[in-house]
């Protein structure tokens, strides 16, 4: 660590959070940098859990290629990076008014909050970028060997069928090197919601292999139950969609999102959001039963519904149909 | 608030170089961004730098 500058910091003010943009729910995040403000790595990232993808030896690991990556930069091998337009928190209205002005802590994770309201007021929030952000490698069916970095350790789906394998070195993520996971997950991030595919390239006993990735559908959903987003309809059920005879028997459309409730959140009754039981069929909200991108009645209250909102479900219940409101909740992210 | 993650600040503190009962070589951590900056371009060292939400 002594060949490293080290500096930590605790509050975002003054921070340009264009240049060290990353998702704002890591509550450890590192990059290693050089006086020219080029960002060589990312390391954090997490899925569900905060710490899945860190450990002290991918640390190091990536300290070792951070000190070579320097090395090669002083002798003017890397390319420059262009520097990204510079955004400071207090160019956020919001987060001004109610940290700043408050003489508040910036933490964080406000950052991220408070700039998806202020797109949502804007009209030009998008669900899928700024609500599901880090899409988890998993749903591609990468396995990590964490304490390697990026040395994958099972292969299933997507991935598999392009031809990654166990043992593979993950070393550019569509067309970007990576070094780390904070690094994968940072680009995954940036990859187009409506892309269909992506290349991937490993190292593989040492030699270079590129895969295209057929990217499966819904590819950036991912668990949004630790982030405090305002932006986020809390709706307190989960539902397994319908097969299509379970459809057919029913007369509900074959592409419909017809989901029965698997659990409901004992929160929904405490909340007055609804009633719904386990078992219920959810057959349409607000009158509409499919949707582009939504396979289930929850996503699609999620990307088309704003937090606060009351819908009426369409419903199955022991046989018989019926109406219900359903009254969707704003989480509040404030201490 | 979200959960804090008190894993990785141990792990940093086992790093070679960083165990605690060797001040000598503990890492001596900067809190000004441009301080860090200044010392990178002097030294000619990388910068290890790490934002910690301790809210």
């Amino acid at each position: 660590m002594s060949q490293y500058v080290c500096v930590r910091i605790p509050r975002m003010d003054d921070v340009d959070i264009g240049l060290f943009d990353y998702d704002r729910n890591n509550t450890l995040y590192f990059f290693i940098l050089n006086a020219d403000e080029q960002i060589y790595m990312r390391y954090g990232g997490r899925d569900a859990s905060t710490d899945t993808y860190l450990h002290l030896s991918s640390l190091e690991l990536a300290l070792e290629q951070g000190l070579e990556l320097h090395r090669r930069y002083l002798r003017g091998e890397l390319p420059r990076q262009q520097r990204p337009q510079p955004l400071f928190p207090r160019q956020i209205p919001l987060l001004v008014e109610r940290t700043l002005a408050r003489n508040q802590c910036v933490e964080c994770h406000l950052i991220g909050d408070y700039q998806n309201i202020h797109r949502e007021r804007e009209g030009t929030l998008d669900k899928l970028i700024h609500l599901y952000r880090s899409p988890d490698i998993q749903t591609l069916g990468i396995y990590l060997e964490v304490p390697l970095g990026l040395v994958v350790k099972e292969v299933r789906g997507a991935v598999q069928e392009a031809g990654m394998k166990p043992g593979d070195r993950i070393t550019r993520w569509n067309g970007t090197p990576v070094w780390t996971f904070g690094d994968l997950q940072y680009y995954y991030d940036k990859v187009d919601r409506r892309a269909e595919r992506i290349r991937v390239a490993v190292a593989r006993g040492g030699e270079p292999v590129e895969l295209e990735v057929a990217l499966p559908p819904r590819w950036w959903w991912t668990d949004l139950g630790f982030r405090q987003s305002s932006v986020d309809p809390r709706v307190y059920f989960e539902s397994r969609p319908l097969t299509a005879p379970e459809k057919r028997e029913r007369g509900l459309q074959a592409d419909g999102f017809a989901s029965r409730v698997s659990s409901v959140d004992s929160v929904a009754a405490m909340l007055k959001s609804h009633e719904l039981r386990a078992g219920d069929i959810i057959c349409a909200v607000d009158g509409v039963e499919r949707d582009e991108i939504a396979h289930t009645p929850e996503l699609f209250i999620k990307l088309r519904k704003t937090a606060g909102q009351t819908v009426t479900l369409d419903l199955i219940r022991d046989g018989k149909r019926m109406q219900m409101p359903l009254r969707t909740l704003s989480m509040s992210f404030r201490k | 608030m979200q959960p804090r993650n008190f894993i990785l600040p141990v792990l940093l503190a086992c790093l070679p170089g960083l165990a605690q009962d060797a001040p000598e070589d503990r890492i001596y951590w900067l809190k000004d961004y441009r301080e860090a900056l200044r010392e990178a371009r002097q030294t000619q060292k990388p910068i290890f730098l790490e934002f910690r939400c301790e809210a």
